[in-house]
């Protein structure tokens, strides 16, 4: 059984010019120990999920519709959208742990280090301030923060960035939770920072068993990391699968465009050649403007007109454990030829 | 040999550190310290490295955005450091810069119109009409119509907004761009359109580009050369297609390594360095990699490295310098050699930590 379970969650903002789902019918679930990485562009969705899970989506945002199940290890479920927010507390930094990409809006710029990693302990055990610190310095240690000891009685702005993630990290961990939202974790991070950081996330997971929902942009971090991926479009999952299965191959439209875009390493002799890199034409639309249908139709080389402009397919199973929203996905054709003709998946 | 168009040598930028309530300089940071580039006419110098190396630094220290505390800046022969006001206004018409964030900068009170014309008011360009035709058909070089002319910023997408700030660059007609992380704001499917467009515009008008960068993928796609720094100095310059197959510094082969990629047969074992880059206030002595360094020696903590060159590729390493000599000025037996050492030496580093 899954340890957390989302179903056909739908969740949308009541703005002055009408009602944006940003989240329309998603459903996901992650095992135990497992990591699962959500990709997609910025406006996709991605967060507004992660948010929905701890109910930490702000006014006027609302979880209109689905259900969010959390197990335990004996098997009972909590569903987190019904639950009442008192008992929702426990969860939030107890069970469930969060790390942001910008660590200083995790921090508290006037406490200590040592202070906000025994708060959160605090918070959900029952032990003493001394105990408590004794955690914190354990975490510190756990995390491999250069010098510990010293580091508790230090100010966030005392630490460079890797450090204030390690920090947060730590918090997250603090009291051992069964999983762990980091949203777009190292994007804030330098490349051999970012090494560090995933590097000890991997290291963690092995020996705490902590599974990871990875919320992020960058399909390389999704393939070094993940277990599973699941790729979002304009507020719907459009693919979902193994990760070695998706990065070997990609079914939806959607995932081959976003893989073809980027430049791999010794791209460049092949693709100066034949003249340009991959691009998908046009861009992601806002949630106000939704095209009807599949949503990836305006953007997409492969469609097929009318049909693909009718009715919003359904993510159904080509593959053991792989989903894609397309119903052409097994017998993709020609590209069609867009407005500019170098603009190709190919 | 042909001239180049711009030639850099032993620049430097320091910016004073003040202390105390008599504003005192007690310090400087470096954050570049003896940089030497040159790009010719229709090339791409791509300058990558991590945030604080002092490359955005490099770029607005070309144009007199910050003014340079040493060193040499020429533009087709013209001693930019030296120009007066007057001679600098006209350097500027040939020199252009795009900044990374689309968001930051466009004035959001004026229209595109206004943003566009400027340059063109400010360099005495075309009587009005002229001026009308040269912004359609910049929009029109950078995909836009002249529609966008009345329309204000924010009702533009960021890939829409950085073609405007490329419009607004080649406007004026120049012939050298610094692009400063021009699609590092923009999300993934929108950076592939502006890298192409770039490099369309390269070959219409014959630009020559500073690409400056810290994504190396679309570094070695877009450039010719490229140019690693590492806390105010550049650590290894090479033509791109060399630097990406027999990368010798330490640093690039830990760079290229720490790049997540989608590739099951590029996800090699990655070499994670350890701690963080130094403050340029306080630059360490000797190499300035040493500290974070998997194969530093006693001579990494007293000598700098100089260059050592082999074919056009240059690289300040001790070790490196070493090995390709043992090579008999074999670069890629070295870089081999390198990619060995780091790999021994790289990874027991990691776990020791």
């Amino acid at each position: 059984m899954p340890l957390l379970e989302i179903n056909n969650l739908v969740t949308a903002f009541h703005t002055p010019a009408g009602r944006v789902p940003a989240v329309d019918g998603v459903s996901l679930s992650i095992e135990r120990g497992k990591t699962l990485g959500l990709v997609g562009e910025s406006g996709c969705g991605k967060s507004v999920t992660a948010m929905s899970i701890l109910r930490l989506v702000a006014a006027p945002g609302v979880i209109e519709a689905g259900e969010i199940l959390l197990r335990d290890a004996s098997g009972s479920v909590l569903n987190l959208v019904t639950l009442p927010e008192p008992r929702l507390r426990e969860v939030r930094g107890g069970r469930i742990g969060m790390i942001f990409q910008e660590p200083m809006t995790s921090l508290n710029p006037v406490f200590t280090i040592g202070d906000q990693i025994a708060e959160a302990v605090l918070l959900h055990r029952d032990v003493s301030r001394a105990e408590a610190r004794g955690r914190a310095l354990e975490m510190l240690e756990l995390v491999r923060m250069a010098d510990p000891k010293r580091r508790l009685d230090e100010y966030p702005h005392q630490l460079s960035g890797g450090m204030r993630q390690r920090v947060v990290i730590a918090m997250a961990l603090a009291c051992e939770p069964d999983l762990i939202i980091a949203d777009e974790p190292t994007t804030a991070l330098d490349v051999t920072i970012q090494a560090q950081i995933l590097d000890l996330l991997a290291d963690l997971r092995q020996r705490l068993g902590t599974a990871i929902l990875l919320i992020t942009h960058d399909l390389g971090v999704v393939a070094e990391t993940c277990d599973d991926v699941a790729v979002m479009y304009a507020g719907r999952i459009v693919e979902q699968a193994p990760a070695a299965a998706l990065f070997a191959k990609p079914r939806h439209p959607y995932t081959i465009g976003l893989l073809a875009a980027r430049p791999e390493r010794g791209s460049r002799a092949a693709d100066r050649a034949t003249g340009r890199l991959r691009t998908i034409p046009g861009m992601v639309p806002a949630p106000q403007h939704f095209p009807a249908g599949c949503r990836f139709h305006p953007r997409c080389a492969f469609a097929r007109l009318p049909e693909c402009a009718g009715a919003m397919p359904e993510l159904r199973e080509v593959a053991t454990g792989h989903f894609v929203r397309c119903p052409y996905a097994d017998a993709l054709g020609e590209p069609r030829r867009l407005d500019e003709s170098r603009e190709h998946i190919a | 040999m042909t001239q180049p168009l711009i030639d850099v040598a032993g620049l430097q930028t320091h910016f004073p550190v003040r202390k105390g309530l008599l504003r005192r300089v007690v310090g400087a940071v470096r954050a570049v310290d003896g940089v030497s580039f040159s790009i010719e006419k229709g090339r791409t110098l791509g300058l990558v490295g991590e945030s604080g190396c002092g490359k955005t630094t490099v770029g607005r220290s070309l144009l007199r955005l910050v003014e340079p505390t040493g060193g040499s800046v020429r533009f087709d022969g013209r001693d930019v450091l030296a120009a007066g006001s007057a001679e600098m206004r006209g350097l500027r018409r040939r020199m252009q810069i795009v900044f990374q964030d689309p968001y930051g900068s466009l004035n959001p009170r004026m229209k595109v119109r206004a943003i566009l014309e400027e340059g063109l008011v400010i360099h005495r360009l075309g009587s009005a009409a002229e001026r009308l035709e040269r912004m359609t058909r910049a929009l029109a070089r950078t995909g836009l119509t002249a529609a966008a002319l009345d329309r204000y910023p924010h009702e533009f997408s960021g890939g829409q907004r950085q073609r405007i700030a490329i419009a607004r660059a080649i406007v004026i007609e120049p012939d050298f761009l610094v692009l400063d992380e021009p699609i590092s704001a923009l999300d993934v499917s929108i950076q592939a359109q502006v890298v192409n467009l770039l490099v369309e515009l390269r070959e219409q008008l014959g630009l020559t580009y500073l690409f400056i960068s810290h994504d190396l993928s679309v570094v070695e796609y877009v450039s010719d050369d490229v140019a690693v720094m590492y806390l105010g100095r550049i650590v290894e310059q090479s033509p791109a297609t060399r630097l990406y197959a027999e990368p010798l510094h330490p640093y690039t082969l830990a760079l290229f390594s720490a790049v997540p990629s989608v590739e099951p047969d590029r996800r090699r074992r990655r070499i994670v360095l350890t701690g963080d880059v130094p403050s340029p206030a306080r630059p360490p002595a000797g190499c300035r990699f040493h500290p974070r360094c998997p194969l530093a020696e006693q001579v990494c903590r007293q000598a700098e490295p100089p260059a050592t060159v082999v074919d056009g590729h240059a690289v300040h390493c001790h070790v490196a310098a070493r090995e390709v000599e043992q090579a008999g000025g074999d670069a890629a037996a070295a870089a081999a050699r390198m990619a060995v050492l780091m790999a021994a030496n790289g990874s027991a580093m990691a776990t020791a930590t």
